[in-house]
């Protein structure tokens, strides 16, 4: 199994506020790693670190084995890596299909010189795979009926899936889900488990920030435990529930949630 | 009327030149640019002094060459696209929303005074005049036809700023650009450059408001300070917003609206109200007040800008309907 | 030595107006988070109001509260009929920006249109200068300072000490926590604006008097300047403000003075666009940050 991101103690204080402190975890090839952790764990200023979008105090971040640390967001990005935010962040105006296409980052087709010349050939169908890649992944997300719709006029829940469906048409080696559930419909839970499983199939590794524990236990092969800007705990999930350190984070959330289920 | 028709016109083609231009600026890339007129300025003042031969005492400025015309209005686009590129670069970096704006604004400000007060550069508030004209003694135009010549001049190259806009506009750089006015993080996310992509933006549209500058010096054979005000920037703004920001028809049909319909409706006012300052102010409160409206009633202007649109008339479709439509409509990405 | 006191003199006669108009922007931009393009607007209504007391007899006191008067009327109108209708509607900070900049030219040609766009001055003389200590002032000069003082003096008590102050700096620090807990918000920052109309208005009587005349142009050209000394002060904070116009304006005087008047404002904007580029938060605010932090 490869290692495919790996994180070396990262740094990062707000003012007085140590929001990430000392973190280090890896998330490997092929698998699904959950990141979790109680709120102000430091868990989205974790994923700002990694992916440009904050520079941190110090440490490492290598991804595919190339130190990316300190290079900025869109240079992360062409390397395979794409996170999402916590709060959906469609592009409002553009339709649902252009948000879709606009996933596919091509660095020659959006050259302002060749933009000038207009699509060749090739391009141009190019273009119309696309389309149908992108209807097929809207099919599949039940946003079909809305493609031409604005972006911003969806609801919540859909712009979560349409942060999935541009995913799936981004292909990145590795995508950083950030609470995809939030304000998402239990209702949509399944769909959105097939869908995060989905990445895997589709050759896209991930890693998911999420505070529905059931959730993290049915999708995750791994899961990083994250409290006071520290990871506590690196584990799959089973063998979490026994962890003391893990436990007394949570305030005994954890165990609740087992008796629970049990 | 026909020389008034004539006039309008004129004027009307080289304001849409220009308001074209901030609209890829701010319609396309989002920024709220204010040192934009700086750009027109730019472009007239060295279409002049290439044009119109050495100063004479006491007027004084740079260069003093005697040109061609064409070839000193793509000098003058270029050396408005590296004003632009040098302001971009600062500003863009960093800056955005109302920062982007203060620091353009500042911009403008620096040139505006600088060209005022520093009187070899440009012969100060006194400006640089005489280029009558252009072109007419090599084509042997007389004074009566020469306006028409002009004219055509202008709507030529409009139509081909025209063209070069629409193909921009539906192609993949336009909806890049497209992505960063919408959302600059999320398109940091997927891999776009915002940086060099918002600078190559304004330099363009810079570069257009250096085209319209150079073609308004040719119209009014003369520029100094008054007529670049900052005012006239927040005129462009007008016409693109009440056009339809980011929609190329719109913003034709603003220019329309705002420069050329407005002008002609007040255009009987100064005798009705004695004041030589009434008409022009009269259309600075219209203009402000239709700024407002539109903001807070129809920001999308009167022709929003166009979405694609996938037709599908099979409608929510299984996937034999996804393989039928696949022969038929094309991928044309945004608003073409 | 003694020119460069005699200069620092004059700068601070400069720095009080400039502080007291860089205090009421940072108000109005406190409470709504909009930045007031027609900010110098309210300054230039104010000159014009004392102007058209002055004419039909008023002294210097009564043409300063009618300043007051004209410029707080005026802010009120602006943020109740244009700004707060904006906030309210979800509007965001660029697009009222932008709305606001079209009251600027609304109000700039109104005036062109009822008094002309040529410069006015005020009838009552500036006085004779007088020694005060190395320093050198006319009456007037000495009355826009002890003015500016206790206008400071009463802002700092209001908004330090009263009921009204308290609710002001929770609108400004989180507005709808403000509204959650149980402060009126709209009528707040409403207030807010008065306040800082009145301010201005009297800010633009000062100027006014200070430089000789007035023009319907003359607050946009000011307002300029007090954007660099509200932003290099940090947006929104009233002792940075108070600070930034200060240095600001005492900058600008030495600058006239031993470089060139004539470039003043293109120096008040290369000192701005410094600023920003350096510490968008403010001269007194620090940090290492990336382009999305
Ligand atoms: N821009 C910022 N400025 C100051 N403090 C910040 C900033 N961003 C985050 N913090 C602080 O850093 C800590 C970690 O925040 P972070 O958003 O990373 O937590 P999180 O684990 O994602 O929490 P949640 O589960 O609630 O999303 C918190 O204490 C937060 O207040
Ligand atoms: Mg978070």
């Amino acid at each position: 199994m490869t290692t495919l991101l790996e994180v070396q103690g990262l740094h990062k204080h707000f003012g007085g506020v140590q929001a990430v402190n000392s973190c280090s975890f890896t998330a490997a090839e092929g698998q699904i790693t959950g990141l979790i952790g109680p709120n102000g764990a430091g868990k989205s200023t974790a994923i700002d670190l990694i992916s440009g979008f904050k520079i941190p105090d110090s440490g490492k971040v290598r991804f595919e084995g190339r130190e990316v640390q300190g290079k900025t967001p869109h240079v992360i990005s062409r390397m395979g890596l794409i996170r999402t935010f916590q709060s959906p962040r469609e592009w409002p105006g553009l339709s649902v299909l252009e948000n879709l296409i606009l996933a596919c980052f091509e660095p020659r087709r959006e050259r302002f010189w060749r933009s000038l010349r207009g699509p060749s050939r090739a391009e141009k169908e190019k273009a119309n795979e696309q389309l149908v890649e992108a209807r097929a992944i809207l099919d599949e997300f039940g946003l079909f009926h809305l493609r031409n719709e604005r972006a911003g006029n969806l609801s919540g829940g859909q712009k979560r899936l349409l942060e999935f469906a541009r995913m799936r048409m981004a292909k990145p080696r590795l995508v950083i889900l950030d609470e995809p559930m939030g304000g998402v419909n239990p209702v949509l839970g399944e769909r959105m488990a097939a869908a995060v499983l989905g990445f895997v199939t589709a050759g896209t590794s991930v890693v998911i920030v999420e505070h529905n524990l059931p959730f993290i236990e049915r999708v995750t092969d791994q899961v990083v435990v994250m409290a006071e800007g520290r990871v506590i705990a690196e584990a799959p999930f089973d063998q979490l529930r026994g962890n003391p350190a893990v436990v007394d984070a949570y305030l005994g959330e954890l165990p609740t949630y087992d008796d629970a289920e049990s | 009327m026909i020389d008034y028709l004539v006039t309008v016109l004129t004027e009307g083609s080289i304001f849409a030149i220009m308001a074209l231009g901030l609209n890829i600026v701010w319609g396309w890339s989002g920024d709220f640019d204010l040192a934009f007129y700086g750009y027109v300025a730019l472009g007239a003042y060295m279409t002049l002094v290439l044009t119109v031969g050495p100063a004479t005492n006491p007027t004084t400025y740079i260069l003093g060459l005697t040109l061609p015309f064409p070839l000193a209005v793509a000098l003058a686009v270029v050396s408005a696209m590296v004003l632009a590129l040098i302001v971009g670069a600062i500003a863009l970096r960093h800056l955005r929303g109302i920062y982007f704006s203060i620091v353009t604004l500042g911009a403008v400000y620096v040139l505006y005074v600088v060209t005022g007060q520093y009187v070899p550069l440009f012969n100060g508030y006194n400006g640089v005049s005489g280029l009558f004209d252009p072109m007419g003694d090599v084509l042997g135009l007389d004074y009566s036809s020469y306006s028409f010549f002009y004219l055509g001049l202008c709507i030529a190259v409009l139509i081909i700023v025209l063209l070069l806009t629409t193909r921009l506009n539906g192609s993949r750089f336009g909806l890049a650009l497209r992505s960063l006015r919408e959302d600059e993080r999320a398109a940091a996310a997927f891999g776009r450059d915002i940086y060099v992509t918002k600078l190559k933006a304004y330099v363009l549209g810079a570069g257009l408001g250096g085209l319209g500058g150079a073609l308004y010096a040719g119209y009014l054979t003369a520029f100094n300070p008054s007529a670049w005000s900052p005012v006239e920037t927040i005129i462009l703004y007008a016409a693109i917003l009440v056009g339809g920001r980011g929609s190329t028809r719109g913003v034709v049909l603003g220019v329309a609206v705002m420069v050329m319909g407005l002008q002609e409706a007040t255009r009987y006012l100064p005798e009705i109200a004695n004041q030589p300052s009434f008409a022009p102010a009269l259309r600075l409160i219209i203009t402000g007040v239709v700024l407002v409206l539109f903001i807070r009633f129809r920001p999308q202007g009167i022709l929003p800008e166009r979405r694609f649109r996938d037709k599908d008339p099979a409608g929510k479709g299984d996937a034999a309907a996804v393989e039928a439509m696949v022969a038929g409509p094309k991928l044309d990405t945004g608003a073409a | 030595m003694h020119e460069a006191l005699l200069t620092l003199g004059f700068g601070l006669v400069a720095a009080a107006i400039l502080s007291l108009s860089a205090l009421a922007f940072t108000l109005e931009y406190s409470v709504t988070n909009v930045a007031n393009l027609s900010h110098g607007e309210i300054l230039t209504v104010g000159a014009y109001c004392a102007y058209l007391v002055q004419q039909h007899g008023g002294g210097v006191i009564l043409s300063g509260l009618a300043a007051a008067a004209g410029g707080g009327l005026l802010a009120l109108a602006v943020h109740n009929g244009v700004v707060d209708r904006f906030v309210r509607r979800g509007i965001g900070g660029l697009p009222t920006f932008i709305a606001t900049l079209g009251v600027s030219l609304v109000i700039q040609n109104v005036l062109v249109i009822i008094f002309g766009a040529s410069n006015l001055g005020y009838a009552v003389p500036q006085g004779a200068p007088r020694t005060v200590g190395p320093f050198l002032w006319t009456d007037t000069e000495i009355q826009i300072m002890v003015s500016t003082v206790v206008i400071t003096v009463l802002l700092y008590v209001i908004i330090v000490h009263t009921r009204f102050g308290k609710s002001l700096r929770a609108v400004s620090q989180n507005r709808s926590l403000a509204r959650v807990s149980g402060i009126n918000a709209n009528r707040v920052a409403a207030l807010t604006w008065l306040l800082a109309g009145l301010i201005g208005g009297y800010a633009g009587f000062i100027l006014a008097e200070s430089v000789g005349t007035f023009s319907p142009y003359s607050g946009f050209s000011f307002f300029l300047i007090t954007l660099t000394a509200a932003v290099a002060g940090g947006l929104g904070r009233a002792v940075g403000t108070l600070a930034g116009g200060i240095i600001v304006g005492i900058a600008l005087e030495f600058f006239g003075g031993y470089v060139s008047a004539s470039y003043n404002l293109a120096f008040a904007f290369a000192i701005l666009s410094l600023v920003i580029l350096v510490r968008p938060r403010g001269l007194f605010v620090g940090g290492r940050r990336s382009v999305f932090e």
